[in-house]
């Protein structure tokens, strides 16, 4: 038998799978911010399963093989667990927004500053570079546990890990760009019960990452205009609070989702935003909180140094007020206001306080 | 004397409502100071501040905090269960120079892959690209899931490598993005799902990274590499062009990192070359098995041959170059990495350099 022959019968041409394939004849068409995740939830590859059966890995609507191993072990595979109504339109806006730490923060704005005001930034930094990757870590063990049925929602959560990584890198770059460098380590994300890391149900670890956690991040990001001294800072500050906000729009979607769709939870999730509300006024979770060295850290930052520290202090005062005011927005918005109303948390009393 | 001014001694500080009066115990609290790292000619880059002792990349970690590498540590934090602690199993010296070029080089699907350009194919080729689209989505959707469970379970000592995978993982949710909005914007679908024998054999390397990184990159990566710069050279039109360009590019640095890291592997892990081995006669045996599936091989004859017809003949042995090519360019990466293969290849792969 020539080469050629033993060739040809070893390797034939099979089209059998052709018949086979799933949904044919999808045709999705860009609209005017190009062809989104959106656009291609065509017929039924948009039909999102409320139990994932997807053992194997398989893109959404693509056709079940029987013989194909059961390589996924989700724990994740009930829509209510994760799902949020904007998933796409988070993606996409992170992969439009993405930065470049290393050239778009101009840092040779930098300049030399009196010595407290430099470690009291670098013991910011070394606070976020800590932290910041805890909301790398977290959401990325979640990608792994979670149906590819849920593609939408593991791919925001993707980009999120790309975001973090960026914070991390940006703040350690500061501290080590000016005459600095790295302080103690806070240890405020550590593993305790109760904290993100820990957590063993993604709404509950939402809830405290997206939700409490960098719900008080974003609002002293979006404040960095105050605290920057410089702008390779302020810019800095802006472009995190930019992707911070995609992260918290994540948290606030998903747990409304999740109140309208799984209302038997309620009451739970009420539990965990009872613990988030401890660490927000009092943790050392909140660079910003009462019982943070961050806090004295900011102070001089806002005064603009030690001697000023009165004046700093009172704008953190500020900082805080603005951080119960846009955490309580958040709750209402996720669809959990009454617990503002019947007194169960202590945040509009703590907000009434700081008037 | 300010009375704010740095003191132990905080009596005569004015109290603020609401705010312990500072103590500045944070201040002077650090392993280094006075590092001022300037920009180069491509900006400030992660590699760049790795100076003094921020640059010291220990051979083991002990510290299961997220203490910052050059940070000071605090006493009594809890630990987190990070289970990768040595250098040897994550460690690639590339790691922050592939972490800013992924940067640098970030594509958007959406907007910057020019799918008006799609034309229509005849049917048996439209159906072979979905069912190609349909294989590499479970491709990326395993590296994203492979990539994600280790993630988190690296440890501090060594963010360079895990700021790295978190552009890996992004890159691979892009690529499941745009995968996906190929096989659905061209009158098509998505095709039979993999029946998953390597994706399997990667997702089961539970017993460390470097075994993951084995089956991913060098066996698994080392192929795709071939398959993407077959779909390349035999792309429809510039849409399809401009994605399995930029999903090569991607998959390059995803590359470079395994096997500089499989190098540093097997050079400073005293057995490490002789697990890999061991790893790759199994693997090679899955991987052979595979490649015998008749779709992905008869979707990749038809898209070569231009439809049926050409894929009995001259796409099928375009399809079995592509095979040898991979088995060549996998010979000479094991023995780059003093792991030779060439005498003892499995059997079923030593047919495809016979043909």
């Amino acid at each position: 038998m020539s080469e050629a022959i033993d060739m040809q019968e070893q390797h034939e041409l099979d089209t059998s799978w052709m018949e086979k394939m799933g949904e044919w004849g999808a045709k999705a068409t860009p609209g005017k911010r190009g062809l989104t995740l959106d656009d291609i939830k065509v017929g039924s590859y948009g039909d999102l399963p409320k139990n994932s059966d997807n053992m194997t890995g398989r893109p959404r609507g693509a056709t079940a093989r029987p013989d194909a191993y059961r390589v996924g072990a989700y724990s994740v595979h009930t829509l209510s667990e994760i799902w949020l109504e904007n998933a796409e339109f988070l993606y996409e806006e992170a992969l439009q927004r993405q930065w470049s730490s290393a050239t778009d923060v101009p840092w040779h704005t930098l300049k030399p500053l009196p010595d407290a005001v430099e470690e009291a930034e670098c013991l910011l930094c070394t606070f976020f570079n800590e932290v910041e990757f805890v909301a790398g870590d977290v959401p990325a063990r979640w990608i792994a546990k979670t149906t590819p049925d849920y593609l939408e929602a593991r791919n925001v959560l993707s980009a999120q890990v790309m975001d973090e990584a960026r914070h991390m890198d940006v703040f350690r770059k500061r501290a080590l760009a000016n005459g600095g460098g790295l302080m103690r380590m806070s240890g405020a994300t550590s593993g305790f019960v109760g904290s993100i890391d820990l957590a063993r149900d993604f709404t509950e670890m939402s809830t405290r990452l997206h939700i409490s956690g960098e719900g008080a991040v974003l609002t002293m990001f979006r404040m960095g205009e105050l605290f920057g001294q410089n702008d390779a800072e302020k810019t800095m500050y802006r472009l995190c609070a930019q992707d911070e906000a995609r992260h918290v729009a994540f948290g606030v979607m998903h747990l409304r989702f999740m109140g309208a769709t799984a209302p038997e939870r309620c009451e739970e999730i009420e539990c965990y935003l009872d613990e988030a509300e401890d660490q927000l006024l009092a943790g050392q979770q909140n660079p910003a909180g009462t019982q943070s060295e961050t806090s004295e850290a900011l102070a001089i930052l806002l005064g603009g140094g030690v001697e000023q520290y009165d004046e700093g202090h009172r704008k953190l005062l500020v900082i805080r007020r603005r951080q119960l005011k846009e955490y309580m927005k958040r709750v209402i918005s996720a669809g959990f206001s009454t617990r503002f109303e019947n007194g169960r948390s202590p945040i509009p009393a703590a907000y009434a306080s700081t008037n | 004397m300010s009375e704010n001014e740095p003191s132990k001694d905080s009596e005569t500080a004015k109290p603020i409502q609401g705010v312990p009066n500072p103590t500045y115990e944070w201040m002077g609290l650090t392993n280094e100071w006075g590092i001022r790292v300037k920009p180069g000619e491509h900006g400030l880059r992660l590699g760049d501040v790795n100076v003094g002792i921020y640059g010291e990349v220990p051979e083991r970690w002990e510290d299961q905090t997220r203490r910052p590498r050059g940070a000071l540590p605090r006493p009594g934090i809890p630990p987190l269960p990070y289970s990768l602690r040595s250098k040897h199993e994550m460690w690639a010296d590339c790691a922050a120079n592939l972490y800013e070029e992924a940067i640098q080089r970030r594509w958007i699907p959406a907007t910057e892959v020019p799918w008006d350009l799609l034309a229509e194919l005849p049917e048996d080729v439209e159906r072979s690209v979905c069912q190609i689209c349909t294989e590499l989505s479970q491709c990326a959707n395993t590296e994203l899931e492979i990539i994600t469970y280790w993630q988190d379970q690296m440890s501090y000592g060594y963010f360079e490598v895990k700021q790295y995978l978190a552009t890996a993982t992004f890159d691979c949710a892009r690529h499941l993005e745009v995968l996906r909005k190929r096989a659905l914007s061209n009158g098509g679908g998505l095709g039979l799902e993999s029946r998953g024998r390597v994706n399997r054999m990667i997702l089961e390397s539970s017993g460390g990274w470097t075994e993951a990184v084995v089956y991913l990159y060098l066996l698994r990566g080392t192929y795709l590499t071939r398959l993407l710069a077959g779909l390349l050279e035999y792309a429809h039109n510039d849409a399809e062009s401009y994605i399995y360009s930029h999903m090569l590019e991607d998959h390059a640095r995803h590359l470079t990192y395994g096997y500089d890291h499989l190098k540093y592997a097997a050079t400073h892990h005293k057995g490490g070359a002789a697990i890999m081995r061991t790893l790759l006669a199994i693997g090679e045996g899955m991987f052979a098995a595979e490649i015998e599936d008749p779709i992905v091989k008869s979707a990749m004859a038809i898209i070569f041959g231009g439809g049926i017809e050409g894929g009995r003949t001259f796409g099928m042995e375009r399809y079995l170059l592509l095979i040898r090519e991979f088995l060549q360019d996998y010979l000479e990466l094991c023995s780059w990495l003093g792991v030779d293969r060439e005498e003892t290849l499995h059997p079923k792969l030593k047919q495809y350099l016979e043909i």
